[in-house]
């Protein structure tokens, strides 16, 4: 277990400069830049086709840009991906399980790759953080879709992370998934957050900036207030980081 | 190291749980065989001099197809992107992939052999044998892993097999065949076959761990 976590303390600070990534010719992302300071957490908007996902993907390594540069902690992504790769946790559409192997093995598996220390107990933890320690053995294929996305969820976190990309996470989350999301990732001040979202009226309640992407570029960045309701209380859930 | 066992004991887990590569591979051995032994005859025909070809196309074709199998759904369900995601190296996935599929394709190998040995009353579970059959699998193996894996990105994933790696795997195929020949006292030339079986075994693995970073690439 981490404790409590000063703000930014271990996390990362995320930069764009000039970030472009195009298909064929055409710019999914164009020239993007911004500056997310450690420890922040930022509500990337957008409609569909504004590069939201494209962007989550290139700041992870999945995608090369095609121009400018990407930087974790001050490193471009494109130099050290394999030691910046470490830090990041990412969570994508697709909760990106093996639906053959139970939870259990899904965040046993993962945890080995990511070397995590107390690989096997890190697992049980989280596991009863997301709420599927029940289900644990259980076929991941069973499982719900809400239940898909809290296993998700828990092998985003699963390495300790000081970064973390979310691609609309709440996806298939019901009510307590999401106040689940909130209090496992989005409001964790140990980290920084870049999560993309279509739940605008939830935004204020973790956000303390938002990003706004039109067409590949940036049209809005303003730093925001996080509302009070809700805050408080990270519980055991929140602890689990 | 670790990452590389990690990734062959999640695999081979997931092929056991599935069974539809192991069971579709070994059925297409099996099928293959029995038809051969039909289709040849065996009390006026000495066969052992087709064997080799018989039996190294039909493991070619099983491991395309339990090769294949190994990367179903890893692109759709965006897991082959999870395990991309670790500070890994690709090298380190690769060389799980390709220990799962070599494992694997091993068991149903053995077992046609085994099979083979009983229809055409030849004894092909031999010590020789079974090392040209370890290294030449493991040369095609590793080709058809990183190939695999390319197709798993793309639409034509059908063709792309057939397309790229069978004109690739002609040489290792002409030195497999005649290496088992030459183990089952066929006139083989004189050229080093295992010999040459090995070095393109090497050639292979390297070329493909190579590749593998610019195969999953995006």
């Amino acid at each position: 277990m981490s404790g409590e976590r000063s703000v930014g303390a271990n996390a990362v600070g995320i930069e764009a400069r000039g970030l472009t990534k195009s298909y064929r010719g055409v710019a999914a992302i164009d020239g993007i830049s911004f500056s997310l300071p450690p420890g922040s957490r930022t509500a990337l908007l957008g409609a569909n086709g504004a590069g939201k996902s494209t962007l989550l993907h290139t700041l992870a390594t999945l995608v090369a840009p095609t121009g400018g540069s990407a930087l974790l902690g001050g490193e471009d992504v494109a130099e050290a991906p394999a030691r910046l790769r470490r830090q990041v946790g990412f969570m994508g559409h697709v909760p990106m399980l093996y639906e053959e192997l139970t939870p259990s093995e899904n965040l046993r598996f993962f945890a080995r790759l990511y070397d995590v220390e107390d690989g096997a107990k890190r697992a049980d933890e989280l596991l009863r953080a997301v709420g599927l320690w029940t289900r644990r053995d259980e076929p991941t294929a069973v499982l719900s879709r809400g239940m898909h996305q809290r296993l998700a969820l828990a092998r985003a976190v699963l390495h300790r992370p000081r970064v973390l990309l979310l691609d609309e996470p709440e996806t298939g989350l019901d009510a307590g998934g999401i106040d689940l999301l909130e209090r496992l990732a989005l409001r964790d001040e140990g980290v920084t957050v870049l999560a993309a979202t279509h739940r605008a009226e939830r935004i204020g309640r973790w956000a303390t900036r938002r990003l706004v992407l039109d067409r590949g570029r940036v049209v809005g960045d303003e730093e925001t207030a996080v509302a009070e309701r809700g805050v408080e209380g990270a519980g055991a859930a929140g602890r689990a980081r | 190291m670790k990452a590389a066992l990690a990734v062959m004991e999640k695999d081979l887990r997931l092929a056991w749980r599935d069974r539809a590569g192991w069971l579709t591979a070994g059925s297409f051995a099996a099928i293959s065989v029995l038809v051969y032994s039909f289709a040849l005859d065996l009390a006026a025909r000495d066969v052992r001099p087709l064997l080799p070809g018989l039996l190294w196309v039909t493991f070619l074709f099983a491991g395309i197809i339990s090769s294949g199998a190994s990367f179903h759904g890893e692109a759709e369900r965006g897991t082959l992107d999870a395990q991309l995601l670790a500070p890994v190296p690709r090298t380190a996935l690769y060389a799980g992939k390709l220990l799962a599929n070599l494992v694997g394709l091993l068991v149903v190998e053995v077992a046609t052999l085994a099979l083979a040995t009983i229809l055409f009353d030849e004894p092909l579970l031999t010590p020789e044998l079974g090392g040209i059959l370890l290294v030449g699998t493991a040369g095609y193996v590793s080709l058809v892993t990183v190939l695999a894996t390319l197709g798993s990105r793309v639409r034509a994933r059908v063709v792309l097999m057939p397309v790229l790696a069978l004109p690739l795997l002609v040489p290792l195929l002409i030195a497999a065949v005649r290496a088992t020949g030459a183990a089952l006292g066929e006139p083989a030339g004189e050229a080093p076959w295992l010999l040459l079986l090995a070095v393109f075994t090497v050639w292979s693995a390297v070329g493909s761990a190579l590749l593998f970073p610019l195969a999953v690439e995006r």
